[in-house]
């Protein structure tokens, strides 16, 4: 794996901020990295809608946080002197998805990662992290906590 | 527009007090409009309406009015009916408050895949002419099962090793109907002790009530998860044993107070989990299994898959005591 090669998963959240500010701190203006920004899409849930009008307009609302989500989060690193022809950036929609949808884990955000991960060969991934208590973690999950449990072969940063 | 029920009602049930006869309602949108009296009438079906469904825990009823206890006028056969209701509210579970939304659709889909399946109730969905999807269930005659386990009249010892077998085998069966769902990509959404209805007659064990929704997480099953083993930390212990009921006594504070926080419940800090340190028969391969629910648990179940073969050798063990 090349560590050079970083994967920097984001979402909207304030903890991808900071995952971004500390990459961008950290590579600044070196020359021989590679940093792919991906987002995994993770629509609203449908059976929260009441129809099928409110359900789509809520996705295209959260589709459209993301692109400007993804274009600030460029933006932030290239102010923090990374050059812009390493910075890359993925949208990763639901039908582009790793594996089958009867796999166990398909629609996890973790799993995807990872699978980006291997598939572009990336030797370090940064994720941001929640913080969340161990309730949290049982009932909901961790992005960050299983990444750290399953990854293999990788350097995973996970900013807090 | 409604019409009046009385001629209907004459028709199809003399025996009903006609000065109670009510309107028949094609379209339950208003559903807080319909009472006892009132049919509604869904395509070839009539359903007379006779009192509201309510929940009753803690001692309080809370009504349901989109929950209508009915009765086919053309079968005669008593149904529940559940209409059209959306609901965002917050949900208490421990420390944590979630978003929860009542979801007809969702219920209705649960009920198209386990149609058949004695693991859970039964009911098909018929759009009024409003288009809204009623949800017309058959009744289940029987108690819940924290019901069922809390009127054993018998000391936990004698509980646990001529009733608990029976009950835990049965209770598997349950969670292998949950891993159904979760194998067909749905969550049953609120997993409770009082949401399995133990049948009269059959002693079947069967899931009621599948319209509640959360959002996306990344652990989709883990809210199904907790609510599996606090029903299995209910059924083995023959009830809650907390703060409240230990400390009531000299003996029980003392052995409240030895306790560490490994031995409780992760989601209800007071509840204990280690219930082999109060039930000492209790084999080691069950109270395992519980203990992936306590505060101390480096490793949690994420899947029922995960959990089934621990429950099972626990049946077996307990079995053969």
């Amino acid at each position: 794996m090349n560590f050079k090669k970083i994967l920097l998963a984001v979402d909207a959240s304030e903890n991808s901020s900071r995952a971004i500010e500390y990459t961008g701190v950290i590579i600044g203006d070196a020359a021989d990295f590679q940093i792919e920004l991906l987002y995994v899409e993770r629509m609203p849930e449908r059976d929260i809608f009441p129809d099928e009008t409110s359900w789509q307009t809520a996705c295209e609302e959260e589709k459209d946080k993301i692109r400007k989500f993804l274009d600030q989060a460029k933006s932030m690193l290239l102010n923090r002197g990374v050059r812009p022809e390493i910075v890359s950036i993925r949208y990763l929609k639901f039908s582009d998805f790793y594996g089958s949808p009867n796999d166990v884990g398909f629609r996890g955000v973790a799993n995807q990662i990872m699978h980006a991960q291997q598939e572009g060969n990336f030797g370090t991934l940064v994720v941001g992290r929640r913080g969340v208590s161990k309730t949290e973690e049982f009932l909901f999950g961790s992005v960050s906590t299983k990444i750290i449990h399953h990854i293999k072969g990788c350097t995973v940063w996970v900013v807090e | 527009m409604t019409t009046s029920a009385r001629e209907l009602l004459c028709d199809l049930m003399p025996s009903f007090p006609v000065r109670h006869s009510g309107q028949i309602y094609t379209d339950t949108t208003q559903f807080m409009n319909i009472n006892y009296g009132d049919v509604i009438a869904l395509k070839e079906r009539n359903f007379l309406v006779l009192r509201d469904e309510a929940e009753r825990r803690f001692g309080l009823e809370d009504p349901k009015y989109w929950v209508k206890r009915c009765r086919e006028l053309n079968s005669g056969k008593r149904f529940i009916l559940k209409l059209v209701f959306h609901e965002k509210f917050e949900q208490k579970i421990g420390p944590l408050t979630i978003n929860c939304y009542r979801s007809p659709k969702k219920e209705s889909r649960i009920l198209d895949l386990i149609r058949g399946d004695e693991r859970f109730m039964q009911g098909k969905t018929v759009l009024d002419e409003a288009g809204n999807p009623v949800r017309i269930l058959d009744v289940i005659s029987g108690k819940s099962l924290d019901n069922v386990v809390e009127d054993i009249d018998m000391d936990h010892r004698t509980y646990f090793h001529e009733k608990f077998p029976g009950i835990l085998e049965k209770f598997i069966g349950s969670c292998e109907g949950i891993k159904y769902m979760h194998d067909n990509g749905e969550r049953h959404g609120d997993v409770r002790r009082d949401h399995i209805y133990v049948e009269y007659g059959t002693g079947d064990y069967r899931w009621i009530d599948f319209d509640y929704a959360y959002e996306s997480t990344e652990n989709p099953f883990g809210l199904d998860l907790f609510g599996l083993g606090s029903i299995l930390l209910f059924i083995t212990g023959k009830g809650v044993h907390d703060a409240v009921s230990l400390t009531s006594s000299p003996s029980g504070l003392e052995f409240y107070s030895s306790l560490s926080p490994d031995d409780f419940f992760l989601i209800f800090s007071h509840r204990v989990i280690n219930l082999r340190k109060l039930f000492p028969y209790i084999p080691e391969s069950l109270n395992r299994v519980l203990m992936h629910f306590s505060q101390g648990a480096y490793i949690t179940y994420e899947t029922i898959d995960e959990m089934l073969p621990d429950l099972r050798q626990g049946l077996k063990d307990v079995s053969t005591l």
